[in-house]
């Protein structure tokens, strides 16, 4: 059974055309399922792990970024945590044309386009983010002045202003060389640009930012506090891709 | 190999860039090519190629594959095959390597040593001929 969580922002009546077409799309393919809708309910880590408890199969966020960093957790959480976790996809239906940068670097097209990619069910394993109890799929940044990161066996120092970017999933690369991230290689990027247009960058599992009064932001969607400890869930969500993903 | 002409092409093949704006404290290790534009202070190693960039400091004994150097080293290097010291490298502490290019205007404050392994497998080389002689003296007997 599939599952549907859509978002708050939905609820808009600029958004209806575009959710009617969704629905009888997902029909005509013999997907429908169950609609939950973020507006409606209180705690959504319960209502997405009551789901999976009761059979659901797959989990499917319609919304945007900031709808799959609050869909995914509760399914990774799941994984992570169960005694016997049951195995459980997720996919993203993205809407809107913005915001959606997690669905493009999955290969997922917009809207009615994404029922056909959820047909195919083309699955990878990807990795998770982790930063301190939170998880996120793409990226985390902050300011880069005054930052110290602790690394195994040494640290790295950023005086200059700018950004430091912890990245698991990107389309594409703005980073030197034009490296893409591999979001199934069990690392996660730094990559440290300063208004000087200087740029570092390194791969690793695991490491702490220190940062006096320097907020994170993950996924573009949550704010935290440093020190923070950063890591990965390796495979940590199993999900349906498109053929046009940045990865292998 | 990690040559001068493939200079632009360096940060395609880094697994890790140090940008000049950043300081590095402690023993970095590495398996993959590094590139280091910034300060660092500890101990830098890579089982690949080392690339020090002209406004680079590195405090710090080094271990390489092949290492194109640029900066300031202050430090023992120890390079498994080739080095190349541009114009604007400068050495304070001892080098061993197996081949060597030095641009003019480098500054070396240490010892040149050419790496050891390679002396004794010359050495073997030259002594082939000899065995096979004295084979060829204890046929002919």
């Amino acid at each position: 059974m599939n599952v549907y969580i859509y978002d708050d922002f939905l609820n808009k009546s600029k958004y209806n055309r575009t959710i009617n077409r969704l629905e009888i799309k997902l029909t005509d393919l013999g997907l429908n399922g169950k609609i939950i809708r973020l507006g409606a309910i209180k705690n959504i880590h319960d209502a997405i792990e009551s789901e999976i408890k009761n059979g659901a199969k797959t989990i499917v966020a319609v919304g945007n970024n900031e709808t799959v960093f609050k869909t995914a957790a509760a399914v990774i959480e799941h994984q992570a945590l169960s005694f016997v976790p049951q195995k459980t996809l997720f996919f993203i239906i993205p809407i809107g044309k913005n915001d959606n940068s997690i669905a493009d670097a999955l290969g997922i097209k917009r809207e009615v386009e994404a029922c056909n990619t959820l047909l195919a069910r083309r699955i990878k394993k990807i990795d998770i983010g982790v930063a301190g109890h939170n998880y996120f799929i793409e990226k985390a940044e902050m300011p880069s002045e005054n930052a110290i990161l602790e690394i195994d066996g040494y640290h790295l120092e950023v005086k200059e202003k700018g950004v430091i970017s912890i990245i698991n999933l990107a389309k594409k690369s703005n980073i030197i060389g034009e490296k893409i991230p591999k979001p199934n290689d069990g690392k996660l990027d730094i990559h440290i640009k300063t208004r000087d247009k200087e740029e570092s960058f390194i791969s690793v599992k695991s490491f702490k930012i220190i940062s006096k009064g320097q907020a994170l932001f993950l996924d573009d969607s949550v704010e935290i506090k440093t020190p923070i400890e950063f890591g990965v869930i390796p495979g940590g969500l199993e999900i349906v891709v498109g053929k046009e993903r940045s990865f292998e | 190999m990690f040559n001068k002409e493939n200079r632009t092409e360096k940060f395609k093949d880094a697994e890790t860039i140090i940008g000049g704006s950043i300081k590095v404290k402690g023993n970095f290790h590495g398996q993959g090519n590094i590139v280091i534009e910034g300060c660092l202070e500890g101990s830098l190693k890579t089982n690949a190629n080392l690339f020090i960039g002209e406004k680079a400091k590195i405090v710090a004994n080094i271990e390489a594959q092949d290492a194109i150097i640029n900066g300031e080293v202050y430090g023992q290097i120890k390079i498994k095959k080739y080095l190349s010291l541009g114009a604007s490298a400068k050495i304070f502490g001892d080098i061993q390597y197996e081949e060597i290019s030095v641009e003019k205007g480098a500054i070396i404050n240490g010892q040149l040593i050419v790496k050891q392994e390679n002396e004794a497998s010359k050495r073997k080389e030259h002594s082939k001929p000899e065995e096979e002689q004295e084979e060829l003296i204890e046929e002919k007997e």
